[in-house]
């Protein structure tokens, strides 16, 4: 993506073609980024201007959609709220001049929080596996492992649905069914063929002579594949790593069916965010806003290595 | 990566046992599979588009085996 | 493939001390000829390999045999208790001679359809323009590809506003550009329109996928073919046809078999947009699964039609697994 060295020399294209090129390219990238922009400038407005027509782009920003998306309200008279004390926050305030009190905090938050348990859980378990496996199949020979590594990769291409009938009915023999264990076990099962892919083609590119050497001065296999083979493929595992995170982060489709209370993560949530009469846009949006932005971070920090994720990391630059 | 030893030269294995074709004769099956799931002309071409998808799976899979 | 086996005859005599995985530590007090050839290597290699394999025929294989197993039988989810009885292929029969579910493929096929088409289009397109390397394109492509990174089901479900006939912004730029009034058309409410919509969301979360597929098949193309053509005067248009399309093809092919994977068994961004309306318009394949499964519980039919879904991903998955290969060798 960036700065790729194959700049072609003799038909290095012309300054017009250039600018044409340009010009069509930022347009589309402004074009798509129109919805994610309004996601962020409604989460600010409040619910009259979120739905105003024409929509507003200027407005007068307030914290409403965050309050609301933070706190469950009951509505009361004039008379209760006045005879109340001062209100001691910004969302006390804000609650007050719409008619209502805090009545306590929202789902919000537990369910961000399943979140983060279950996506680091399972990233750092598929994570783990992987590694172990892609060592594997890159170091030694493996008795079929053409078969294997296609199986594992099949295993990523399965329909959710297809899978969640069995599983549903299994985690409920179980007693894993709404919990975050059993979250992280089914989302390290999806992540670790991609982890196993993945790695395996990061450790392929590490010259087996530096465990050679290390294995010829003492070391054990296990000692040579921690302290030499580990250091070096960082990278390659803080890549994979995000990958998982940002599929586990964002899965839906096993999150509906198979949690609904304890375990359940912030996606299956965010669209039952409701207010008085109708979907509470604003505070939808600022849930959205919040569950975005750690993953527009490692959008950031993973380009070089995109890619490498998506095709399974047949494609390397 | 298979265990089959490569028959020394390629004129000799029969046409249905060696990989290329026969990959190719499968991708077809597996094309036509997904023509016959998702055509909207005949309700009999549905009916009949599992055992072909199924077919050429299975077919992909055996010669996968096969040496070039 | 790796061969280990010259190398292991220096180390393997220490292999014994590695006292991170107890079993390895058990297997070994043979003498040292006998562990060299056979033991250390490949219990060395099923040890790294084995947890891996174990958790997906936990978590991925025993489900799935669990499955074709309950296709056969008239088991329903609900009534556990009830005795369940094979039916021999009496579910697949049904479902493949069940007008509503061949509807859902059509529909699924629709869908499928029209998103890779445009996908190809546009993703090909603006790789083929950023290909020009103007001024700044490394910037732009990271913004172009953050939609893909987002969750489908939660930037979905806020499309769900953008396409509000009266207030939705989508209506709004809709209407400025073609002056038809914003709240005469309903993206998500109408028989004709709301196959498009879900077309519409799914073009702009993964033409960056292809696009960025399509870069590197562009940018795999050597110079000295370029150069050569340049020798022999072959007009750009014609180097296009011979030389950009063909080259990058694989590349495009790799995107094409991806998406269309993944568009088959397309379930959360259709779900929350439109749960599958209005009526029966947007019930793609995975909607119809899930009610037949989750609001009939059916379970023995939902089983088999899980698995004729499987058989086709699957089939599908072979051929993408050989198209990565050819990548590969690039």
């Amino acid at each position: 993506m960036s700065s790729v060295n194959t700049a072609h020399s003799v038909v290095e294209p012309s300054r017009t073609s250039k600018r044409i090129a340009a010009t069509i390219v930022i347009a589309y990238a402004v074009i798509t980024m129109i919805p994610l922009v309004w996601i962020v400038l409604t989460s600010f407005k409040s619910p009259p201007d979120s739905i105003s027509y024409p929509p507003k782009i200027v407005f007068q920003p307030t914290l409403e959609g965050y309050c609301n998306l933070f706190t469950t309200r009951t509505r009361q008279t004039s008379e209760y709220i006045t005879s109340l004390g001062a209100p001691t926050s910004t969302c006390d305030e804000i609650t007050r001049s719409r008619n209502m009190v805090i009545a306590g905090p929202s789902n919000y938050w537990p369910r961000f929080q399943n979140s983060l348990v279950i996506a680091f859980g399972s990233t750092f378990l598929a994570v783990s596996l992987g590694t172990l496996a892609a060592y594997g199949f890159s170091r030694f020979k493996v008795p079929l492992a053409e078969d294997l590594l296609f199986f594992i990769l099949s295993t990523r291409m399965m329909p959710p649905i297809a899978v969640a009938i069995p599983i549903y009915l299994m985690y409920r023999e179980l007693g894993l069914s709404d919990t975050a264990l059993g979250m992280i076990l089914l989302y390290t099962a999806v992540n670790v063929s991609l982890a196993v892919w993945l790695l395996k083609g990061f450790i392929d590119e590490i010259p087996r002579e530096y465990e050679e050497a290390a294995m010829i001065d003492g070391y054990t296999r296990m000692q040579a594949f921690f302290k030499v083979v580990l250091p070096q493929a960082t990278t390659g595992i803080a890549a994979t790593a995000i990958f998982c995170l940002i599929f586990a982060w964002n899965e839906y489709a096993f999150a509906v069916l198979l949690t609904s209370g304890a375990a359940q993560t912030a996606p299956p949530f965010i669209p039952t965010i409701i207010g008085e009469g109708g979907q509470d846009w604003p505070a939808v949006a600022a849930g959205t806003t919040i569950f975005v932005v750690p993953i527009l971070v490692f959008t950031i920090l993973l380009r070089k290595q995109l890619l490498r994720g998506i095709t399974f990391g047949a494609v390397r630059k | 990566m298979t265990a089959q030893t490569p028959v020394p030269s390629k004129q000799k294995r029969p046409f249905f046992l060696r990989r290329g074709p026969m990959e190719n004769i499968a991708t077809g099956l597996i094309g036509l599979g997904f023509l016959m799931l998702f055509q909207p002309f005949l309700l009999i071409f549905y009916t009949w588009s599992l055992v072909t998808l199924l077919a050429g799976t299975l077919i992909f899979i055996i010669v996968s085996k096969f040496p070039e | 493939m790796p061969k280990f086996r010259k190398e292991t005859q220096v180390t393997s005599v220490t292999d014994t001390s590695s006292s991170l995985l107890g079993k390895a530590a058990n297997a070994t007090p043979a003498p040292i000829a006998s562990r060299i050839r056979g033991i250390s290597d490949r219990s060395m290699a099923w040890l790294f390999i084995t947890p891996a394999i174990v958790l997906l025929l936990a978590i991925n294989i025993f489900p799935l045999i669990w499955a074709i197993y309950l296709s056969f039988t008239n088991f329903r989810a609900n009534r556990p208790n009830a005795p369940i009885e094979g039916v021999g292929l009496s579910n697949y029969s049904r479902v493949l001679n069940d007008p509503n579910i061949w509807q859902a493929m059509q529909t699924t096929a629709h869908f499928v359809f029209w998103t890779i088409l445009l996908q190809t289009l546009i993703g090909f397109s603006l790789a083929y323009l950023i290909d020009r390397k103007f001024r700044g394109h490394a910037f732009w492509t990271t913004v172009i590809l953050v939609p893909m990174m987002l969750s489908p089901a939660v930037v979905g479900n806020f499309w769900r506003f953008l396409y509000q006939p009266q207030i939705g912004l989508f209506n709004y730029i809709v209407s400025f550009i073609t002056g038809v009034p914003p709240s005469s058309f309903e993206m998500l409410g109408s028989v004709q329109l709301s196959p498009w919509a879900i077309i519409i969301v799914d073009t702009w979360m993964w033409t960056p996928y292809v696009m960025l597929i399509c870069l590197a098949g562009l940018r795999s193309i050597p110079d000295y073919i370029y150069e050569a053509a340049e020798v022999d005067r072959a007009s750009l248009w014609r180097q296009f046809w011979s030389i950009t399309l063909p080259m990058a093809l694989p590349f495009i092919m790799l995107a094409v078999l991806f998406r269309g994977i993944e568009n088959f068994k397309m379930f959360d961004m259709v779900t929350l947009l439109t749960g599958g309306g209005p009526g029966s318009t947007t019930e793609v394949a995975s909607i119809t699964l899930k009610r037949e499964a989750f609001e009939s519980w059916r379970t023995g039919r939902a089983s088999a039609f899980a698995i004729i879904l499987f058989v086709a991903v699957f089939g599908l998955a072979n051929i993408y697994v050989k198209a990565l290969n050819k990548v590969k060798q690039r």
